[in-house]
């Protein structure tokens, strides 16, 4: 006979027996939740990822914004990041991957630190986007602390051909500006100061080109 | 689910449904079959993924997905005219654009939903000349299940049941578009108590079993239903057997059981049945023997022994506890039989738990207000009761409270968790009954959130989920006053439901495997009349006093069947003065064991797969065990072989096939006189009219019961 | 100066940097006058009444009108939410991150009167991560608003509370899509939900919720200001109001221009966006963004650009925004642009839209290798049938729309494709031949 509570069970080395829980979040098997202690999560982004969890009825919604500070703390979504979130969520690492590995931000494999993103969609490839790609990854070429990346559509057709550097929009460009955009970007200085979006006017104020308004 | 009745038509058909139902079951109910891939209700909510089941509803101009299509009084819908076939061919073509076509290599070939749908709705030939996706061929999901990745079709049912059923949310979906896949964190194994669940519901050979690859295909293999008795929750099971040895353990959706799924044990744990140490002949001390040899000395030492002879029970069938009590009680004139590890409630108390009113029955859990855990962990003791529980509580909203000595896997969704210290256990579950009543004590937060559960107007259903060591820390009275505060008698779909420490233990106490109760729960001296006269003879020993009383040489012979008591029971020293002291030892096994090492005798034991018999479930569902793999050549069956004993010596009982033993039994037990044709959904006793036949509960009634110092019914008093 | 085809509503001072402060909104656009009027003299009914009657239709791409949808939540104190779609991630779309970059404050007052309309006490304005630029803008002005009273609790003492959080996506088209967006603003994979629950009914946290894009809640302050006759006014009778559209591709001042919807299409891709280089024709362009099929110059540049004019003609103004081809522009090659997009930004939740654009885009890519046969590009048009109302959303349709009418309008010309560059490969690598030089 097996007595299957207490004196243990029968056939002792099945996954059954493996269950141990002080869990306290209705449902999920909480053993699958690292502890704050296992992971030791740097105290600013604890913090930081608790202040998100506050901003939403649910500590769910601070998800990607949770994983946005493990990239800036870290460079990527390292596994151990994602650890660190989850123990602060007391969500599954697994759980924060799949949704990390969704979103083409979000980075589950080591990238540099300073990032390109060309749009290479339709407007800008009109305009040249893949020579503009080209160029840039030229530059990149074997500098592991730049990344750059076709992208889908940034939203700045008006600037065709245009990348996002270090997070800002920047055109419309051409191959032979990426060297100085990637020297800036790396010192540290303001990247093609007449490039950037944050500096155009309306469309419609511009002298036109030729005839028309 | 409302309930309340509709009228649709489905391809000119009526069919009458329960309104709310989805469209698909709905359908089925006519006799239309439309195909899903995503579509599982055992999962719960549908995500209307796959597409392949969209229909064509009157009045909507988009085709609908019929899983996720409530029906509704006076629905039309067509599922074969041309708009259909062709968006259910797109469907199938899609699908099979990444998929690989090796279905000649593939273990689910031939029982595999993809091949089925691609021949019954696909399109005869493929247009895909292109380049499908590649990840590395099967690799390790976890020790036991391999995963293919180019085979998955995106269906999301094994990611669903990582985070619907068993909650463990560590399977999921990484990346996106056609480049997600199935996967864990950082390619972890996937390690979990019911992960070989996934391989049943994967609709094509992504998820497929070590245990299982390349050892058979199905033409070439049988399915034999049966019952899972590696533990007390007693899952449906289906026996997958090739060249009379089971190769694969797959579930046998049984609702009133185990809801569809099946723990990891009861699947995997089939690699036993021919383990290096199973027993596969009879054995005379420790050398092999022949049969008769083995009957003969096996009598002859327990006739020598004069009656002064025991028996304990363990992993056994209903008939063969049946048949090993008249053995001992009839054949050698002895009463000392048991069942349990030590002594626990006693007759008069196992019959007022046994009254019908007072039982829950699985599926209780389901719809119950509040469920009450108490002295258990069900993952630990009946693995599949946890994800019932879980069930009640993600999807019907249903409370739960915790009250064990060490932390449960349930706490997690728990509103209220008591620990009490070892050994408390009697006194804390009458603190919580007179908690019930009003009291203020050290239980009156839990009694406050089981008070708290339900709408308030009808008495809460309250679903009381109790481990049997409860009953062994003398804590069944204070259960049955829970019982009465809770008001359990006489509210439908509430009741208690124990967690035995042994798989079998109500259909062995039933069938008489008691020192102090016969078949049926009946007195000895009614059930077997003359043949006891002295008070002593009356009232047998219960395990511990036999241990007891085989070291001090009182007793001389024992009998075992189906149990270790040098690995099942606590204090395993005192186990082996008293083996050593046995002057014979008789043991039925099913592996060599340190106890078969000091047995006289030892016959081979058939493991569930290969026995014939019945089994009753701890909420009084008897369900057939069938035989379903061959037995090792020199085994018998156990039934033959204890009849075979029985007339050695001298009580030829005549009984020595299933259904003759199964008749006695029968006729033994009043209450399951009308069970009869068990099939293979089994039948609960008290849902048949002979229930009224169990003994009645002849102690006072509830209110008046006095369960000592701090019995809630005078707290109750003094309270008012 | 702008030209007099433009009419500056929206955009309105938005030269003026300014405008992005809480001062220069009050200044310059008397800003949240309205606001305080709503909050202290109107009722939840009177203000759904002022935006049903405007006829304001969703400048998100549907075209709903915006009114209707903000009446169909319940009533009743449950919690209710407010998102403001700021996804924007349609190929040919930019107008609402000049919006969000221009006039942060216009979109936090629309928020603030629409959540009084749908008594949301929850409000969220779901960015795109790309847009850190304009998210950190909106951060500020949100900041500002809360400082000013004009969000928070007990709003302008009238006992109404409004939470406003930014929140920033991570890079996913398909978040734009509302269900979508309700599944990623709660901390999921953005895949999109089965409706029916509609949001309205159903959304975020399970509570009804009213969706709208940038633009469509920009719009609510001046409706509300001046009334639904004034806001009449603009527009067509059927697409009532002003529309900022943005142009691209193959014009010399590409941009967003704010027009009254129903001028002619060739007056706002000539005259405003400046029309196509130099010794250039315009080919085709997409009349509302990569999801609309496209038109050629003979059907659709002497349409009026409305949502009417353009849905007659087999295509829709969408987000609206245009995309124009002139006549370099390789439209198999376009085909494959436009289809890789898609593909890349399927959630893979539904099989039609997962596999449906991956196929499609091996099979263009077939085309232009030279690899194919024209019996292919029948298959492609197939495929995209199959795809068509068979997805759990309108992202696999928002492919084969597009997709389909290219093969079915220039037939000829990815035939041709397929034989020129069966002989010469190194066309396959860059099209158009030349890219046009970047003007402005
Ligand atoms: C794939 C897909 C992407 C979408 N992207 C956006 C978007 O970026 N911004 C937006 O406002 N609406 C987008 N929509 C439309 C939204 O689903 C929704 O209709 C809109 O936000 C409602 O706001 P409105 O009524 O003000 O237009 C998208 C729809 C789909 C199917
Ligand atoms: S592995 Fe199987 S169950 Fe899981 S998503 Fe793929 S096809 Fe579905
Ligand atoms: S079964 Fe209905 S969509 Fe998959």
């Amino acid at each position: 006979m097996s007595p299957v509570d207490g004196a243990g069970t029968s056939s002792p080395d099945l996954p059954v027996d493996q269950a141990v829980t002080e869990g306290r979040v209705p449902g999920r098997r909480e053993e699958e939740v690292p502890e704050l202690h296992e992971v030791d999560c740097p105290p600013q982004l604890r913090e930081r990822i608790e202040e998100l969890m506050s901003r939403y009825p649910d500590r769910r919604s601070a998800s990607i914004p949770a994983l946005w500070a493990v990239q800036e703390r870290y460079g990527w979504c390292t596994p151990e990041g994602i650890r660190q979130a989850a123990a602060v969520m007391r969500f599954t690492p697994a759980y924060l991957e799949s949704v990390a590995s969704f979103y083409d931000l979000l980075h589950t494999e080591p990238v540099g630190t300073h990032r390109v993103e060309v749009c290479t969609n339709i407007s800008c490839w009109m305009r040249g986007a893949d020579d503009l790609l080209a160029a840039f990854e030229a530059v990149a070429e074997g500098d592991d602390d730049v990344f750059v990346t076709g992208f889908e559509c940034l939203g700045a057709c008006d600037i065709a051909p245009m990348a996002a550097i270090g997070q800002r929009y920047y055109g419309p460009l051409e191959a032979a500006e990426a060297q100085t955009a990637i020297d800036q970007l790396k010192a540290g200085e303001e990247v093609l100061p007449e490039k950037a979006l944050a500096r155009r006017g309306l469309a419609g104020d511009a002298p036109s080109p030729g005839g028309a308004g | 689910m409302s309930g309340k009745e509709v009228t649709i038509v489905v391809d000119g058909r009526e069919i009458v449904a329960s309104e709310g139902e989805m469209l698909h079951d709905a359908a089925r109910k006519g006799d239309v079959e439309i195909p899903v891939f995503c579509y599982e209700p055992k999962l719960g909510d549908p995500v209307g993924a796959c597409r392949m089941c969209l229909v064509e509803i009157e009045g909507i101009p988009k085709l609908q997905t019929s899983c996720s299509t409530p029906v509704r009084d006076g629905m039309v819908v067509h599922t074969r005219t041309e708009q259909v076939k062709h968006a259910q061919s797109a469907v199938v073509e899609f699908l099979l654009v990444n998929h690989p076509l090796d279905c000649p290599v593939c273990d689910k070939g031939g029982e595999c939903p993809l091949q089925d749908i691609t021949q019954g709705w696909g399109p005869g030939q493929s247009r895909v000349i292109d380049e499908k996706r590649h990840f590395p061929k099967p690799i390790e999901l976890s020790p036991l299940v391999a995963i293919d990745r180019e085979r998955c079709i995106l269906c999301y049912r094994c990611v669903r049941f990582s985070q619907e059923i068993a909650e463990d949310e560590q399977l999921q979906l990484l990346e996106r578009g056609d480049r997600t896949f199935v996967g864990t964190f950082d390619e972890r194994p996937y390690v979990a108590p019911f992960h070989g669940n996934i391989t049943d519901i994967c609709p094509v050979g992504a998820l497929t079993n070590y245990t299982y690859r390349f050892r058979a295909r199905p033409w070439d293999i049988e399915q034999a239903g049966s019952v899972c008795t590696l533990c007390p929750s007693q899952c449906n099971v289906s026996f997958t057997v090739r060249d009379e040895k089971v190769k694969r353990v797959i579930t046998r959706d049984n609702h009133e059981v185990d809801d569809g799924w099946i723990c990891d044990r009861g699947r995997y744990g089939f690699e036993m049945f021919d383990a290096e140490e199973r027993v596969c002949g009879p054995r005379l001390r420790g050398g092999e023997t022949g049969w008769e040899t083995a009957i003969e000395s096996a009598a002859e030492g327990l006739r020598a022994a004069g009656g002064r002879v025991a028996a304990i029970v363990g992993d056994a069938s209903n008939e063969e506890g049946y048949l090993v009590q008249r053995l001992l009680r009839e054949a050698l004139g002895s009463p000392h039989v048991d069942s349990r590890p030590s002594r626990g409630a006693s007759r008069e108390q196992i019959v007022r738990l046994a009254q019908p009113g007072l039982a829950a029955k699985v599926s209780d859990i389901d719809g119950a207000d509040m469920v009450l855990v108490l002295g258990t962990d069900p993952l630990h003791s009946s693995p599949i009761l946890d994800l019932r529980v879980r069930k009640a509580i993600r999807r019907n909203g249903a409370k739960l409270a915790v009250a064990t000595e060490r932390p449960t896997a349930l706490d997690g969704g728990a509103e209220a968790i008591a620990r009490y210290a070892p050994g408390e256990a009697a006194h804390f579950v009458a603190e919580l009954a007179s908690a019930l009543g009003g009291a203020e004590n050290v239980a009156t937060p839990l009694a406050d959130a089981v008070r708290e559960a339900g709408d308030g107007a009808s008495p809460a259903k309250v679903v009381v989920i109790w481990g049997e060591r409860l009953a062994r820390d003398g804590a069944t009275d204070s259960l049955l006053a829970l019982a009465d505060a809770l008001g359990l008698a006489a509210t439908e779909g509430a009741g208690l439901l124990e967690i035995p420490d042994t798989t079998n233990a109500r259909g062995l106490r039933e069938a008489g495997c008691l020192p102090d109760a016969g078949p049926g729960l009946a007195e000895p001296n009614r059930a077997f009349g003359s043949q006891y006269d002295s008070k002593a003879q009356l009232d047998g020993k219960g395990t511990e006093e036999i241990r007891e009383a085989l070291e001090s040489g009182e007793l001389e012979g024992l009998v075992l069947f189906g149990v270790d008591p040098l690995r099942d029971f606590p204090d395993t020293p005192a186990w082996e003065a008293a083996l050593t002291a046995a002057n014979h030892l008789v043991v039925f096994s099913t592996f060599e064991t340190a106890t078969t090492a000091k047995a006289d005798v030892v016959f081979p034991l058939e493991t569930h797969a290969e026995k014939d018999g019945t089994v009753t479930h701890p909420d009084g569902r008897l369900q057939r065990v069938r035989p379903s793999a061959g037995r090792p050549d020199e085994v018998r069956s156990n039934i033959q072989v204890l009849a075979e004993l029985s007339a050695a010596l001298g009580h030829d009982t005549g009984i020595d096939s299933q259904p003759s033993a199964f008749a006695a039994l029968r006729d033994a037990v009043p209450f399951y006189a009308d069970i009869d044709d068990i099939g293979g959904q089994g039948i609960r006793w008290q849902e048949t009219p002979a229930a009224n036949a169990v003994p009645a509960d002849d102690s006072a009634s509830g209110s008046e019961r006095a369960v000592g110092p701090g019995s809630p019914d005078t707290q109750r008093e003094s309270a008012s | 100066m702008p030209h007099e085809l433009e009419k500056r509503v929206l955009l309105a001072h938005a030269e003026d940097p300014a405008l992005r402060t809480l001062e220069g909104y009050r200044r310059l656009a008397s800003g949240y006058a309205t606001q305080e009027k709503a909050y202290r003299e109107l009722e939840q009914d009177e203000i759904l009444k002022e935006l049903e009657d405007s006829g304001l239709r969703g400048r998100g791409g549907a075209g709903f009108s915006m009114g209707k949808k903000a009446s169909f939540l319940p009533r009743g104190d449950m919690a209710k939410y407010l998102c403001c779609n700021a996804d924007e991630s349609e190929p040919g779309a930019f107008k609402d991150r000049e919006l969000m970059q221009r006039n942060p404050h216009q979109l936090i007052e629309g928020i603030a009167i629409a959540a009084l309309a749908a008594d949301a006490g929850h409000a969220f304005i779901f960015i795109r991560g790309e847009y850190a630029e304009q998210a950190d803008i909106l951060d500020a002005a949100v900041a500002e608003a809360y400082e000013a009273g004009y969000l928070g609790t007990n709003i302008l003492g009238c006992h109404r509370d409004l939470e406003l959080v930014v929140h920033r996506g991570a890079g996913a088209y398909i978040c734009g899509e509302e269900t979508a967006l309700l599944d990623a603003l709660e901390g999921k994979r953005g895949n999109p939900r089965l409706k029916p629950p509609f949001p309205a009914v159903q959304g975020l946290y399970g509570g009804p919720t009213l969706i709208n894009n940038v633009e469509t809640l920009s719009n609510v302050p001046h409706i509300v200001r001046h009334g639904a006759e004034w806001f009449k006014g603009f527009g067509t009778e059927q697409s009532p109001g002003t529309k900022v559209v943005s142009v691209s591709g193959g014009v010399r001042r590409p941009g967003n221009y704010e027009i009254e919807l129903g001028i002619p299409t060739r007056e706002l891709i000539y005259d405003l966006a400046g029309g196509p280089e130099p010794g250039h024709e315009i080919k085709a362009f997409y009349p509302g963004g990569s999801s609309s099929p496209v038109l050629t110059a003979a059907e659709g540049l002497d349409l009026p650009y409305s949502f009417e004019a353009m849905a007659e003609a087999g295509s829709m103004l969408g987000s609206g925004s245009i995309i124009v081809a002139d006549d370099r522009v390789s439209i198999p090659h376009m085909a494959l642009r436009t289809a890789r997009f898609y593909h890349h930004e399927s959630c893979g939740k539904c099989a039609p839209c997962r596999e449906g654009t991956n196929w499609t885009v091996k099979m263009l890519e077939r085309v232009v290798r030279g690899e194919a046969t024209p019996m292919d590009l029948d298959i492609i048009s197939s495929v995209q049938e199959n795809i068509m109302g068979h997805c759990l959303c309108v992202l696999g349709d928002s492919m084969a729309m597009p997709v389909s009418a290219m093969v079915n309008k220039f037939r000829e010309e990815f035939e041709r494709v397929i034989e020129d560059a069966a002989l010469d490969p190194h066309l396959v690598v860059q099209a158009p031949p030349e890219t046009l030089g970047a003007s402005v």
